[in-house]
């Protein structure tokens, strides 16, 4: 397993640092310890998880949660249990007042269909006042309102947070340093958070996805049950499968260049910018994001909005989604000019802008009406039941993978999902 | 109907009304006497309860202190003063913990047990049922 070898290689300085860290701080005054639980351990341990399974009415297609994934329902189960399910299990260090550590493993299907568990989160967190802190390690990505809590199922409302916006960005972790400062306005509480670091995934079509000098910055409002965010994030982004295929182009002289350049995803900034905001009182709730995403590369430009909302009748609480996708960018291109080429490069030049236009294509336009059902049934578990109507773009996949020969584009999917989700 | 028989009814009624009034009692946001806070808005007890605020309005760093998960007293409180059924505080504490921005504030057992430790602790923060309030503790909300 080479490649896990080398990205364990890669991430070796942030253990040095920690443990760096944790050489090098004093024993801070413990004001705060006094008063502190003296029966809390330093040491706690907590999960959390999601049985689901999910029924699509396309079968030659599958639907699936995120990109990682390589399969879901539709095509290549009937009824999947990848799609939603996982669990996850975390242990919390208290060292001191201003020192933790967190490490947040979780096991889910990868990449290459099986459940190996991976760590999701693992960071030394030091506060210098209780309003302001600094994480070093491999931390949250919150790109989107609830980035936060993504895979934890209890803490949504829904079987799994909107894929129209949240296929945007579909990373959720960086490896690096985050800082957050909170202050107060009267009631209104601001919530200020920088990230920067760097993520590297492997997906499942093949090659890695790398992003490098990832920053993000989010300012949250809260005031009393309302929440208002938004987030702004920048990166350089490299999938080097796709860069082998686009090298193939700088084959074809100052055309076939002009295209590489503007399509091969090799170091290209990735920008997103995404609003939020939810109002969540005891009986009821309503929530909407908005987002767009830039891949200046062949990946487009995309957005998209969710709004929901949900009313809780004792332990029932019934919800409707709206959410649309759209593409902003060009879903074809007339590539390289195979009429001005020798007869023994037009085949090669067919088969390059085949391959190109089949990647603009896939770009995911839909529109998606769910309707769906929370039941506290018993002390921390849930039941979700929840309906998926979701209709294709003209010419479009969607957000579907794992495409067949009879597959249609631009159709309709019903999916049908019922998930148990658990905290332990 | 008897002389007795009345009697005997205002008297369920009055055990009725005074059981539901043991049941309904009011619950109230405490700190210790040595604290100098005397009072605090129902947005103030819920912000330093669900983490959003560190501190007393005067800057010093308040410690909130729950009750027992599953406790009548603890669900009055997260309903009226928060705002929150006990399944959404704990949803809400989930996406805090697991993502390592904070931990839920610690637990005691019970009325007696909190009353002991806000009288303790100036900067601790507490809620006990009304009917039990005594010199040990200022209700501030």
């Amino acid at each position: 397993m080479p490649r896990i070898t080398r990205s364990k290689l890669w991430r070796t300085p942030y253990s040095l640092c920690a443990i760096v860290l944790i050489a090098l701080l004093p024993s801070p005054a413990s004001v705060r310890a006094a008063a502190e639980d003296p029966s809390s351990s330093m040491f706690s341990l907590s999960g959390f998880g999601t049985l689901g399974v999910v029924h699509s009415s396309e079968h030659d297609a599958d639907f699936t949660s995120t990109i990682f994934k390589p399969n879901g329902a539709g095509y290549s189960h009937d009824w999947s249990p990848d799609v939603d399910s996982l669990i996850g299990a975390q242990v919390n260090a208290n060292f001191s007042p201003h020192l933790s550590a967190m490490v947040q493993v979780i096991s889910e299907q990868t990449y290459d269909n099986n459940y190996r568990p991976h760590v999701e989160w693992a960071n030394i967190k030091y506060e210098l006042t209780p309003d302001a802190s600094v994480r070093v390690g491999r931390t949250v990505l919150a790109s989107f309102l609830v980035s936060d809590t993504r895979n934890i199922g209890y803490a949504n409302p829904w079987v799994r947070p909107p894929v129209e916006v949240y296929s945007l960005v579909p990373i959720d972790s960086s490896d690096g340093i985050d800082a957050s400062y909170k202050w107060h306005i009267g009631d209104l509480v601001q919530t200020f958070v920088g990230t920067y670091g760097a993520t590297t995934s492997t997906q499942p079509t093949g090659g890695n996805a790398e992003a490098r000098r990832q920053w993000n910055i989010s300012d949250t409002l809260e005031y009393g049950a309302a929440t208002l965010r938004i987030a702004y994030q920048r990166a350089n982004l490299t999938l080097d499968g796709l860069h082998t295929f686009f090298g193939a182009f700088r084959q074809f002289g100052p055309q076939g260049n002009l295209l590489a350049d503007k399509y091969d995803p090799y170091r290209k900034p990735l920008e997103f910018i995404g609003i939020g905001a939810m109002y969540n009182p005891r009986d009821w709730f309503v929530t909407g994001e908005w987002g767009t995403s830039q891949f200046h590369s062949v990946l487009g430009e995309s957005t998209a909005w969710y709004a929901s909302g949900g009313y809780r009748l004792a332990k029932f609480t019934p919800y409707l989604t709206y959410g649309a996708l759209k593409a902003n960018s060009n879903v074809s291109d007339p590539g390289l000019t195979v009429s001005a080429l020798p007869p023994y490069l037009t085949g090669p030049a067919m088969g390059l802008n085949a391959g190109l236009n089949a990647i603009l294509g896939s770009i995911a336009i839909q529109r998606t009406t769910s309707a769906g059902l929370r039941w506290d049934f018993m002390k921390n578990v849930d039941l979700k039941l929840q309906y998926d109507h979701t209709g294709l773009g003209a010419g479009s996949p969607g957000t579907l993978i794992n495409l067949q020969p009879g597959f249609q584009r631009g159709g309709t999917v019903n999916l049908f999902s019922a998930a148990i989700d658990f905290l332990w | 109907m008897t002389l007795i028989n009345r009697i005997r009814l205002v008297a369920i009624g009055l055990a009725l009304s005074l059981s539901s009034a043991v049941v309904k009692a009011d619950v109230v946001a405490v700190v210790s006497t040595k604290s100098p806070i005397t009072a605090l808005s129902r947005s103030q007890v819920a912000d330093i309860f669900l983490g959003k605020r560190s501190g007393f309005p005067n800057g010093v760093q308040a410690f909130p202190v729950d009750q027992a998960e599953g406790s009548a007293v603890r669900d009055e409180f997260y309903s009226k003063v928060v705002g929150k059924t006990a399944a959404q505080i704990k949803a809400y504490w989930s996406k805090i913990l697991f993502t390592g921005r904070g931990r839920p504030p610690p637990t005691v057992s019970n009325n007696l047990e909190m009353k002991k430790r806000i009288s303790d602790n100036p900067a601790a923060v507490g809620y006990i049922d009304r009917n039990v309030v005594d010199d040990s503790v200022r209700v501030v909300f």
